[in-house]
């Protein structure tokens, strides 16, 4: 049931030989004999298919190569995509066979945050993007959105979070958290607490505290 | 049926046909998987019916087994990844009455 030329090198024959009742008048043929065709291909396509699956089954069986998870290609993605603004650099402490866990450093060029250097981990799982980036804050630091465990309080790293957003919307997230820290649903309620009621204070606690120095009872290691 | 007397006799010995297809998404790829289309979601192998897409009632596509998987997660009601709308899957008959409406005049 091979369609095209077979391989005894009579082509009519094959059309002989599949004479069926859908040939009845020759116009009918004409068109029944194109349909045949065309489903004998689609039958042939499904066979490779069914036989591809069958290699690949195989394959998986035999030699366990390592395939990348769809967490993975999807980050893959990401990184190479990557847009990153002039204020942010990312690293692979683990070299590049761990795309899944990697650091990136923000230092801001403007608010009062400006000449400090802050690193994020991120932890991504094998179920990103359908779960958010872990994101942890390394650097100690005096902000109402990070509290000193290192937290970090980012819509879109916890209730926002949809699977169209990528790490290049994550970091342009975390460069926002510096240019403007906002009072509302703080991680750290004295810093939010200081910045809502005295702005000059709440400047010269984070400057204090970015020198290295204490803000209250809390010591901040300097990182300008 | 031929407009002569004569019949003309055609053999045709020969036929090969060739087609292609491509789904009649606004986007190229998923926005969810970041994957082509006309390719298939990351656990998929091959594209076509095996990968199929799906439309939103806000009209936003994503592999169906990408978007079913982002649905399935959500322990409340599910909004589309792209808008945030309720996500509600789009019935057929919708979709056909939407690209009339979207492509007047256009026959």
């Amino acid at each position: 049931m091979e369609p095209g030329p077979n391989k005894n090198g009579s082509r009519s024959s094959s059309y002989k030989k599949n004479k069926s009742p859908l040939y009845s008048s020759s116009l009918d043929g004409l068109i029944s004999h194109g349909l045949l065709n065309s489903w004998r291909a689609m039958i042939r396509l499904f066979k490779i298919k069914d036989q591809r699956k069958e290699e690949a089954a195989n394959a998986n069986g035999r030699a366990p190569a390592k395939k990348q998870s769809a967490g993975e290609l999807r980050l893959h993605k990401d990184i190479s995509e990557l847009n990153l603004p002039k204020t942010t650099t990312i690293a692979f402490p683990n070299g590049k066979d761990d795309l899944m866990n990697f650091e990136i450093s923000i230092r801001p060029d403007e608010g009062y945050y400006l000449g400090g250097t802050f690193t994020f981990t991120f932890q991504i799982s094998a179920s990103y993007p359908h779960e958010p980036p872990k994101v942890k804050c390394k650097t100690k630091v005096y902000h109402p959105n990070i509290d000193l465990e290192g937290n970090v309080c980012l819509n879109i790293l916890r209730e926002d979070w949809k699977p169209v957003l990528n790490i290049n919307t994550v970091i342009y997230g975390l460069n926002l958290l510096f240019t403007q820290p906002n009072d509302e649903d703080p991680l750290n309620h004295e810093a939010a607490a200081v910045l809502h009621d005295n702005p000059r204070l709440f400047e010269t606690n984070v400057r204090r505290a970015m020198a290295g120095g204490y803000v209250g009872n809390t010591y901040f290691t300097r990182c300008i | 049926m031929f407009p002569s007397r004569s019949k003309m006799k055609v053999k045709i010995l020969n036929w090969h046909a060739v087609a292609s297809w491509t789904w009649d998404a606004q986007d190229e790829t998923c926005g969810i998987c970041r994957m082509a289309f006309d390719g298939c979601c990351p656990d998929c192998k091959y594209p076509g019916d095996d990968c199929p897409l799906i439309w939103g009632a806000c009209n936003h596509s994503f592999h169906l087994h990408c978007i079913l998987k982002w649905v399935n997660s959500q322990t409340s009601q599910p909004h589309c990844p792209m808008c945030r709308r309720e996500w509600q899957f789009k019935a057929w008959e919708q979709r056909r009455r939407g690209f009339q409406l979207e492509t007047p005049g256009q026959c």
